[in-house]
């Protein structure tokens, strides 16, 4: 709704450019990483990994290693089977243990594992281990994994397809059957991924004597981790406790669970002493939490009197050897944006997950709509050349119009607000859209190959697990929690169940409750929680967070202000309903009398019980839990109110491509975006320019290579093509501001959206570029030497 | 000199206090500062010298602390991120403009940021925007995207023009 909400005159901290709480310990090199955590009698865990993609495990002898000096602990896949359940999976019933005991399915599962009493001593001991390995023809294609002849990368399966369903909504087959114009293409996706800075670690405690276990790591979802220790190991989830340390960045990829499930045996077998594992880059790259999103499409439309009709996409997913990393919610999610900005009546998702030998793949910002939309927007390109009707009009004739929300689109999800025609005006006029397209014209005669992009996407926020139900997430609801106490001396803690990750949200919650009671940011202190102690919180995820924080906090301070309220009734001396809190003061509504101040009120319930009103706990403190009101189960054909706000944008992108060389280069970049009300513009911008530049990333740079037999060949950061300064452009932006009606602030999921947006409008750019030429790009990303191969083609 | 296990005393002066430490010969400078000197500030993103997570200066020049061995350091002069600040906890300029600009994040690469923008500025005071892209198309951040590292640099560069004195450790 709207910020109005606050009781305060004029507002501070909330929806201003305001210097994040944060910074000052991360600048200082003070804030606490995982690797810097350091416990008494701390062991060093080192992991040895399959070289084979896929192979029989014939024997392993880990005396040698367990003789050497130093080392304290070796673990095998005997242990794992021992101590442990495999992972628990989606689709249900396709996790892997933490260590292979009798084959490997790909290259870099753990098969052991040492502690040991520094990282050298550990690593050193795993070159005293030997295996004997049955190499086994892996399986790689996923068209034949999907096939009967193929070898099985799970036996006991008795198939390589994890899940496959039709969903249809609408009357999509008389859609197409009826229509002026089919179009048909078929893409391909290639394997990107998170790749934080700081890779995953954890430093693990099995305490021999209460039988508990404490996790300590760069852990995203910390009470998600803390039922998964206690589902693997088979004990209550009251004897686990996991304390996420301020990490290095997540974007859904920073993996771990094995991680924490080796160091806790390795602990345990060490007899309780804690035992860090820090993932290095290459174990991340090769086997770790930064795969996603390794797919083949198959897209039509209809289209008809140039609105389109009907859309219908099959999707081959090939997740890897498991399960494990929850790649699969990426293949649910489109569900909750499957037609994008458009007013598309019908559709259908054919759905293919798919088990091949390589590395299971696993979340990454965007969780899916970024290939989806990558796919929708170059087929309204596609319709658009047929056509012959400019791409931005085009999308302009098929938006949800305004005065149609909140809007229900064919695969269930709703659509909270939007005023798409006036996001798509800003970015046109932001670029100079007519005067691009007449530069074009000119670039065309001298036969050089520049090309604009114009793509619209809708984000979705706040995520909820209905999204996720036609992959086998039944829940719904994602409750998220915050305490707010004030002591005697005035001063206001909050208390929450996250760490820092990069977004700010310490700084937002400090922003909207030095607001709320009229005090100085450096009054609010933000405190996280273990999972034990904190209330009920998920953390990041999902373009969550922030409004999820911020509704807890706010009701938090609600809740507080009602009991403050009453014990300032008292002293007042005035009904309860004639007082209301205004910048900071309890207040009679008429203004007559005096005022108190919040810590004067909650000073006086700690410190005076004499004037305490009956039947009031003298605890200044209030706890909230938000979870997102209105979302529904899904029914049959997976349909659902799933996430709450839709984010909307426009992205122009410009490129020329040196046909010698098929290098791309882009000229310009033009955002327009409306993620509703901004509670904090800069980090909303840092969101946009992050999720940009890991959207230029996926679209002309970064892959995970496999060889055809499944061997990895990206093993280091040399291989893997992060982009640097010189691969971004410097983006002109615009904001549209359409609240949300649904959020307490008026706020919209926004971490996502730039993610979504920009790979498909580098894609089209680069087709539209092309286009004279006859040709189309449908692979991702567009390497050099994709696009100078699909030049040549054009000159055959 | 060299005991019979292999391991050799180093002497390096780190953010202006001296340190005597024995190290492996493998051991390298990232893990004596972090694992022996206590300094982890300074952070390692890849080990294999892409990331730029690492730098610290070495008598003055920008250097991969991943790829560098601790025995080669000795008897050098290193600045770390925490020899940055004041010793009050007043923030270097550096650090303030970083702040004021949202140049970071998750905050993991900042400091081989600030070290590697550090060592450019102290010693070319005058760069421009190409030179300051250069050394910065040396530092991955998986965060920003840059926009905002790139203004936090230019403002402190403009900051460091006029009053130099303020800024050397
Ligand atoms: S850690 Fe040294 S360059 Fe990456
Ligand atoms: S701020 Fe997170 S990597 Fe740069």
């Amino acid at each position: 709704m709207s910020l109005d909400c606050l009781p305060v005159t004029e507002r501070r901290w909330i929806g201003r450019d305001v210097v994040r709480v944060e910074d000052r310990s991360l600048l200082t090199g003070r804030t606490r990483f995982i690797d810097d955590v350091v416990l008494p009698g701390m062991l060093h865990c080192a992991i040895l990994r399959s070289p084979f993609p896929h192979a029989r495990i014939i024997q392993i002898d880990t005396s040698r290693a367990e003789a050497l000096p130093g080392v304290a602990a070796v673990v095998t896949g005997a242990d794992a089977l021992a101590w442990c359940q495999p992972a628990r999976s989606t689709p249900e019933g396709w996790g892997l243990r933490c260590l292979a005991s009798d084959t490997a399915h790909f290259v870099g599962e753990p098969i052991a594992a040492v502690a040991a009493a520094s990282r050298a001593a550990a690593e050193d001991a795993l070159e005293a281990i030997d295996v004997e390995y049955e190499p086994l023809e892996p399986v790689t294609d996923p068209f034949r994994a999907m096939s009967g002849d193929s070898p099985l990368v799970m036996e006991g399966k008795g198939t390589n397809v994890m899940f496959h369903r039709v969903f249809t909504w609408g009357e999509v087959d008389a859609a197409f059957a009826g229509a002026e114009h089919v179009f048909t293409e078929k893409f391909r996706w290639n394997r990107v991924g998170a790749n934080p800075t700081e890779t995953f670690g954890t430093v693990c405690e099995w305490d021999p004597g209460t039988l508990e276990l404490c996790v300590y790591g760069s852990i995203q979802a910390a009470s998600s981790a803390a039922l998964g220790c206690a589902g693997t190991f088979g004990i209550p989830s009251s004897k686990v406790t996991v304390k996420s340390q301020h990490h290095g960045g997540s974007f859904g990829g920073k993996g771990g669970a094995r991680g924490i499930v080796v160091a806790s045996m390795l602990s345990r077998k060490a007899g309780g002493r804690p035992v860090k594992w820090i993932e290095d880059r290459s174990e991340y790259l090769v086997a770790g939490g930064g795969q996603a999103w390794d797919r083949h499409y198959e897209a039509s439309i209809a289209v008809s009197g140039g609105r389109v009709t009907a859309l219908s996409v099959t999707l081959v997913d090939d997740l890897g050897a498991s399960g494990e990393g929850f790649g699969a919610l990426g293949a649910a999610k489109p569900l909750a944006a499957f037609t994008g900005p458009y007013e598309i009546p019908t559709a259908r998702y054919d759905l293919s997950l798919v088990a091949t030998n390589k590395t299971p793949v696993f979340p990454y910002r965007g969780m899916g709509p970024p290939p989806h939309f990558f796919v929708l927007e170059q087929m309204m390109d596609i319709a658009a050349r047929a056509l012959e009707i400019d791409p931005a009009e085009f999308r302009r004739a098929n938006f949800i119009p305004a005065d149609r929300f909140p809007y229900t689109i064919p695969s269930g999800n709703e659509y909270d607000s939007g005023n798409y025609g006036e996001v798509l005006d800003a970015a046109l006029s932001l670029a100079g859209y007519a005067e691009l397209r007449r530069e074009q014209e000119e670039a065309r005669k001298q036969g050089r190959l520049m090309g604009v992009g114009v793509v619209s996407t809708v984000e979705p926020g706040v995520f909820d697990w209905n999204a996720y139900a036609i992959v086998g997430m039944p829940q719904t609801g994602v409750p998220e929690g915050a305490t707010v106490s004030i002591d005697i001396l005035g001063s206001i803690t909050v208390r929450v169940g996250f760490s820092m990750e990069g977004q700010g949200q310490y700084t937002l919650v400090s922003q909207l409750v030095a607001d709320y009671f009229h005090v100085d940011m450096d009054a609010v202190s933000v405190v996280q929680l273990d999972t034990r102690s904190a209330p009920p919180s998920f953390g990041p995820g999902g373009s969550r967070l922030g409004v999820a924080i911020s509704a807890a906090v706010l009701g938090a301070c609600q809740r507080l202000t009602g009991t403050l309220r009453r014990v300032a009734a008292a002293l007042l001396r005035a009904p309860e309903d004639q007082i209301e809190l205004w910048d900071g003061n309890f207040v009679l509504k008429d203004r007559s009398g005096g005022a108190l101040s919040v810590a004067k009120v909650a000073a006086t319930m700690l410190a005076r019980s004499d004037l305490l009103p009956p039947g009031v706990d003298p605890l200044p403190e209030a706890t909230y839990v938000w979870t997102a009101p209105g979302r529904t189960p899904a029914d049959d054909e997976g349909r659902a109110k799933s996430y709450l706000t839709a984010a909307q944008a426009v992205h122009v992108v410009v490129v020329e491509i040196d046909p010698d060389t098929g290098v791309v280069e882009i000229l310009k970049y033009a955002v327009a975006d409306d993620c509703g009300v901004r509670l904090n513009p800069a980090t909303v911008e840092g969101q946009l320019d992050g999720s940009i530049a890991q959207g230029i990333g996926a679209a002309l740079y970064e892959e995970y290579v496999y060889d055809e037999e499944g061997q990895p060949l990206v093993a280091t950061l040399a291989d893997y093509l992060i982009p640097t300064i010189n691969e971004i452009p410097v983006t002109q932006k615009t904001a549209v501001v359409t609240p949300s009606p649904f959020t307490p602030l008026g706020a919209k999921g926004c971490g996502e959206g730039a993610i979504h947006t920009t790979p498909a409008a580098v894609m089209c750019a680069i087709n539209d570029a092309m286009a004279p030429r006859g040709v189309l790009l449908t692979e991702v990303p567009a390497s050099p030497q994709r696009v100078w191969k699909t030049i040549r083609e054009a000159n055959r | 000199m060299s005991s019979t296990n292999g391991t050799r005393p180093v002497r390096v002066t780190v953010n202006g206090t001296v340190h005597e430490a024995t190290v492996e010969p493998r051991t390298t400078l990232s893990e004596l500062l972090r694992s022996q000197l206590g300094l982890t500030g300074t952070h390692v993103g890849c080990e294999h010298g892409v990331c730029g997570v690492c730098t610290v200066l070495i008598d003055g020049k920008a250097v991969r602390s991943c790829l560098t061995l601790a025995v080669q350091v000795d008897g050098s002069e290193i600045l770390t991120v925490e020899g940055l600040a004041a010793a009050d906890g007043t923030l270097h300029p550096l650090q303030e403009a970083f702040s004021a600009e949202h140049g970071l994040q998750c905050g993991f690469c900042t400091p081989g940021f600030l070290m590697a923008v550090y060592a450019l500025l102290t010693e070319k005071p005058d760069a421009g925007e190409d030179e300051i892209r250069e050394v910065l198309g040396g530092q991955l951040c998986r965060c920003t995207g840059y926009q905002s590292i790139l203004r936090s640099v230019m403002r402190a560069a403009a900051q460091f023009r006029e009053s130099k004195l303020e800024w050397v450790r």
